[in-house]
Parts: C-alpha cells; sequence; structure tokens
C-alpha cells in the first residue's frame, strides 16, 4: 500500500510554520498573505481585455486603468502562484492528489456542486466589502492586531457559526 | 531594519520572487494541514474537527507575537506594515457574507487554491464562484459604493480601540487561544466518541502552553518602550538638546547661505501651504507639522547627508519650528535645525537691524552690517527670486503598500 495518504501534519506545528511563514512576509515586505486578491486580479484583467468598454465605464475598474502594467502581474499573483505549487508538492509528497469531489455523507455531488459554486460566489462578495479574506483580513489582520482585521475575522466565524444549524445536513 | 523592502533594504524588483516563495511555504503548509479537505474545514462549525481552529490561531499568535517582539525591540518600523483600514459596516457585512460563504461552500479562498491543486473539483467550483462573485462585486460597485467606502475609521490597532496596552492585549490572546485550544479538544472528543486510549496516548500540550504563556508574560514586566523605530532619540536626549541653543540657525547664516545657494543648506517652511504659496524663502520647500512624519519624506529627513548639511524649519516664528524640530528629533531625524526668529524674526534683522555705526568697533562688526544690507538688497531686488519648491528626491525607493482601490491584501 505505497499509495496510501499520509497522516496531516500535527495542527499546532503547521500553524506554527504557516505564522512562521507570515511572520516572514511581514518582515521582508511589510505585508501579510492574501489569496482572494489574486481572484479578483485574474477577474479584472480577463474583464479588462475581454470588454474594456464595459471595464472604461465601471468606477470599480478604474485603478486598474490608473495603475501601470497588467493586474495579473501583481504581488498577490505570484502569491498564489506559489500557493498552487506549494500545495501540489504537499500532496504529492504525501500521496493527496487525485480528482475526488468532497462532500458530505447526506447530500449528492450535483447538490455539494451547486453549494459550492454559491459558497464561493458569496466568499468572493464578501471578501470585496471584508476588504480580504480569511488570509488577508482575518489572519493577517490578526497577526498585525489590527482592528479591522480583527472585526471581520469575528464577523466571519460568528456568522458561521450561526448559520451552521440551517445548514447542517451539508455536512453531517 | 524590517520591512526589508519598503525600508529599500532588498531590491524592490525582488519582491514578485519574494511572493512566489512565500506562496509556496503557505501553500504547502495549508496542505500539509488538512486545509485542502472542505469536510475537514467545515469541522469547526460543528465540532467534530477543530483543526481550523488550531492552525490558525497557532499561526496568527506566532505572528503576532513575533511582530510584537520585533517592534518592541525597535527591529521593524510597524509605520510601514500594512494595518488593514477599518470601514467598520462594510467590514462587518463582508464578514457576515464569508461566514455564510464557508457554510455553503466549505472553504476560503487560500484553501480552495490549495485543495483545487491537489484536485479536489468542489473546490475548483468554488474558485469559479468566487470569481464570479468578485465580478458581481464590481458589476454593482455604484450601487454598495456608499457603504463599501464609508463608516472609515482609519487604520486602528485592536489594543487602542480597546484602551489596553499592546503586550497586554497580546497576553490575553495567548491565554485565549491556549484556553480554546484546550476546549475545543474536549468537544471534538465528545462529538467523535473519541476512545479515551486516544486520548490518554495524545501528547501533552500542558507544557508547551504554559511555557508560551510565562514567556509572553514575561513582556508585561518589562517596561513599555514602544519605540517604533530604533533610531528614536528619548526624551532626555531631547530636552538636553532643546536646552543646548545649538539648534538655532541664526539669521545671518540663513541669509549668507541663501545667497549663496548653498546646496547642503535646506529650508523647510512648516506653514501651510497657503501662506507658502504667498511668500516663501528662496528655494525653501513645503512640509506642514502634519506631513512631517510622512512616509513620503521619511527618506529624506533619515538620510543625514554631508557632514555640515542642514535641514532647518522655519515658520513665521520660532515656537512652530521648535514644535516641528523636537519632533524631528524624537523620530530620530538628523541634521535640523531652527531658523532664529522664523520669518519674521529674519525680517526684523534685515530691515529695522542695524544701521552702520559711524565708527565701527571693529572690522567683524563692519563685515556683519554690510552683509546685512547686502542680502537686503537681495531681498528687496527680487536677485533671488522665491524659487518653486522642488519636492524632496526620496533617495530610497518607497513601495507603495495600499494597492489599487483600497483593497486588503487578501
Amino acid at each position: 500500500m505505497e499509495n496510501k495518504p499520509k497522516p496531516f501534519m500535527n495542527p499546532y506545528l503547521a500553524g506554527f510554520l504557516l505564522g512562521l511563514v507570515l511572520l516572514a512576509s511581514f518582515v521582508i515586505t511589510g505585508r501579510g498573505l492574501g489569496a482572494s486578491g489574486a481572484a479578483k486580479d485574474v477577474m479584472v484583467t480577463g474583464v479588462m481585455n475581454v470588454a474594456p468598454e464595459y471595464a472604461s465605464e465601471s468606477a470599480f475598474y478604474d485603478p486598474y486603468f490608473a495603475a501601470e502594467g497588467s493586474p495579473i502581474r501583481s504581488w498577490l499573483v505570484f502569491l498564489a502562484i506559489g500557493v498552487i505549487i506549494g500545495g501540489f508538492v504537499s500532496g504529492a509528497a504525501s500521496n493527496r492528489l487525485g480528482f475526488k469531489m468532497e462532500r458530505g455523507p447526506r447530500i449528492k455531488p450535483y447538490t455539494r456542486a451547486i453549494f459550492a459554486i454559491a459558497g464561493g460566489l458569496l466568499f468572493g462578495l464578501g471578501a470585496q466589502f471584508g476588504r480580504g479574506c480569511t488570509s488577508g483580513a482575518a489572519l493577517s489582520g490578526m497577526a498585525v492586531l489590527s482592528t479591522g482585521g480583527i472585526l471581520t475575522m469575528m464577523t466571519i466565524f460568528g456568522s458561521g457559526y450561526l448559520m451552521a444549524w440551517f445548514f447542517r445536513k451539508l455536512w453531517i | 531594519m524590517a520591512p526589508f523592502i519598503p525600508e529599500g533594504l532588498v531590491n524592490p524588483q525582488l519582491n514578485l520572487f519574494f511572493a512566489l516563495v512565500l506562496g509556496l511555504g503557505f501553500g504547502y503548509v495549508l496542505e500539509q494541514a488538512g486545509f485542502s479537505s472542505s469536510r475537514k474545514l467545515a469541522g469547526v462549525f460543528y465540532g467534530y474537527d477543530f483543526v481550523v481552529l488550531r492552525v490558525f490561531f497557532t499561526a496568527a499568535i506566532t505572528a503576532m507575537v513575533g511582530l510584537v517582539f520585533l517592534s518592541f525591540m525597535g527591529w521593524i518600523d510597524m509605520s510601514l506594515v500594512y494595518i488593514n483600514p477599518l470601514y467598520v459596516w462594510s467590514a462587518i457585512l463582508g464578514g457576515g457574507i464569508m461566514g455564510l460563504g464557508f457554510i455553503l461552500g466549505g472553504y476560503c479562498p487560500g484553501t480552495s487554491i490549495v485543495a483545487a491543486t491537489v484536485g479536489k473539483i468542489d473546490a475548483m467550483l468554488f474558485l469559479v464562484g468566487a470569481v464570479i462573485g468578485i465580478f458581481i462585486f464590481g458589476h454593482f460597485y455604484n450601487a454598495w459604493e456608499p457603504l463599501y467606502m464609508g463608516y472609515f475609521e482609519g487604520n486602528p490597532f485592536i489594543y487602542e480601540t480597546l484602551g489596553l496596552s499592546r503586550s497586554w492585549f497580546a497576553f490575553i490572546m495567548v491565554l485565549v487561544a491556549v484556553i480554546a485550544f484546550a476546549i475545543t479538544q474536549n468537544i471534538e472528543d465528545r462529538v467523535n466518541n473519541t476512545p479515551i486510549e486516544t486520548i490518554q496516548q495524545r501528547p501533552s500540550y500542558v507544557l508547551p502552553g504554559a511555557l508560551l504563556l510565562i514567556a509572553i508574560f514575561a513582556f508585561l514586566l518589562l517596561p513599555e518602550q514602544r519605540k517604533s523605530n530604533a533610531r528614536e532619540n528619548t526624551p532626555q536626549q531631547i530636552l538636553a538638546a532643546l536646552q543646548e541653543k545649538d539648534r538655532i540657525v541664526d539669521v545671518e547664516e540663513a541669509a549668507y547661505k541663501i545667497m549663496h545657494e548653498d546646496p547642503d543648506f535646506t529650508l523647510i517652511d512648516i506653514r501651510d501651504a497657503v501662506e507658502f504659496e504667498k511668500f516663501a524663502l528662496p528655494g525653501a520647500i513645503n512640509i506642514t507639522l502634519d506631513q512631517l512624519l510622512g512616509r513620503r519624506y521619511r527618506d529624506f529627513f533619515r538620510n543625514p547627508g554631508k557632514p555640515n548639511s542642514k535641514k532647518v524649519f522655519y515658520g513665521f516664528g520660532e515656537s512652530n519650528a521648535d514644535l516641528a524640530w523636537t519632533t524631528a528629533t524624537r523620530a530620530g531625524f538628523e541634521n535640523v535645525y531652527v531658523l532664529q526668529g522664523g520669518l519674521n524674526g529674519m525680517f526684523e534683522t534685515l530691515f529695522n537691524g542695524t544701521e552702520m555705526p559711524d565708527d565701527p568697533l571693529n572690522l567683524e562688526e563692519e563685515f556683519t552690517v554690510r552683509f546685512l544690507a547686502k542680502a537686503r538688497q537681495m531681498f528687496l531686488d527680487g536677485q533671488v527670486l522665491p524659487a518653486p519648491p522642488p519636492d524632496p528626491v526620496p533617495v530610497r525607493t518607497i513601495i507603495e503598500l495600499e494597492t489599487p482601490g483600497g483593497r486588503g491584501g487578501c
């Protein structure tokens, strides 16, 4: 059974290592880690190339027209490329690669698919209002002890626990 | 002195390279921790798996304690670190929406990227949804811009908001985390009906937890210096320097150097821009008290220049220039001075100043009088016109930390 997935890392060790990566990010670049910003840059670049008239009419895209260079070459996109490589290397090293629709025991794959898209949609939308997601606002924001980041973190988890009961069929 | 890239210690061109390397570490650790599994992630909300809480809190506390320590030692300048802005209702709404998204989707954006790379189809769909969600935000941007940009409270720290010292807040955070780890482990075992043997075989975290708490508690006993950077002068040093009059540049010296357009003599007009436009000394630049500590002029002030170079503050009088000098000295800026008497004092000396005595007592006095007459003539003739103020050219490159649209780091 050489292809058996290896066990996950001890969560406290993983958290400590992740904390060191985050600290290194602050020490070297003055900013924390993030993920949703890369999705935004990819989306913005796509819209600006596919429908430039549409983009030029919206105030949302103004900063990107003002900024020189393509947003796809941004810091966050490079970070995301690193995350992709790092995640793949880790998955390969621990025999966890393979296509799979992960879902709770009581729902069908297509139900899971619909809720995954809906969840992503809400997360993408919320990350704009929150000015970052669990990594950029909550994790990095908590590490620098910023009120804004900690407020966003508390509302993410608070809202999650409030909603958990209503959607328990999805997971348990 | 950290942060390296905003401080100019590392070539900004390497910024993207570091992004890639940091991303590698980020992705690797997330995957190793099990964050590529939506069922594991969602477990935090149902009590069957608290891995999210353990990894998240441990990471946040590790980085937080590290930053507090580096800042305490004066090794990192927190004013150059991105501090999340506080737009109160936008943050609350955003967090609320994200929490619902977490329950429905089982991922957050970072974990969904990792999960997608190891082949999780639900994570790929989640990412598609995220891009659609961002597009929707952009499409209706005009409608929610007032909320998105409203209720702005600056970039406060949580300990300021709560009125605590930073060390106390950090200690409380660690304490809360350690207690949360213990309680959630207990909940997890009950929900999963973990056999008692498994619990007994598990390594104990009592010792590392206690050591961590003691180490953090030691911070509280240290005197809080609140050094934001290592170059600062202490209040004692500043008081001593204030009592000396070394900071005063007298009118004769200033006039002489203005007339000779000395490149190592920079006049800094601290009055507001309107006054500055009306009249300023030749070659002066305008940096008001509000702008003094701004990032824009940091490198200008920190660069000591040649040994005899002087950066001379002046206002109408001396008192505001003294304020600027005190502030600048406290911040560790070098070679700063104050113009004797300010603009008013200078003109008084130049115009109402000394008449040529009938019988000059000595050559030096005669020279001073002649010189002042010459300087007076210069101002009256406008030989040296008030030049348009050149902006000081930053010596080191400043990275613009705030990205387009004021978005967060995520």
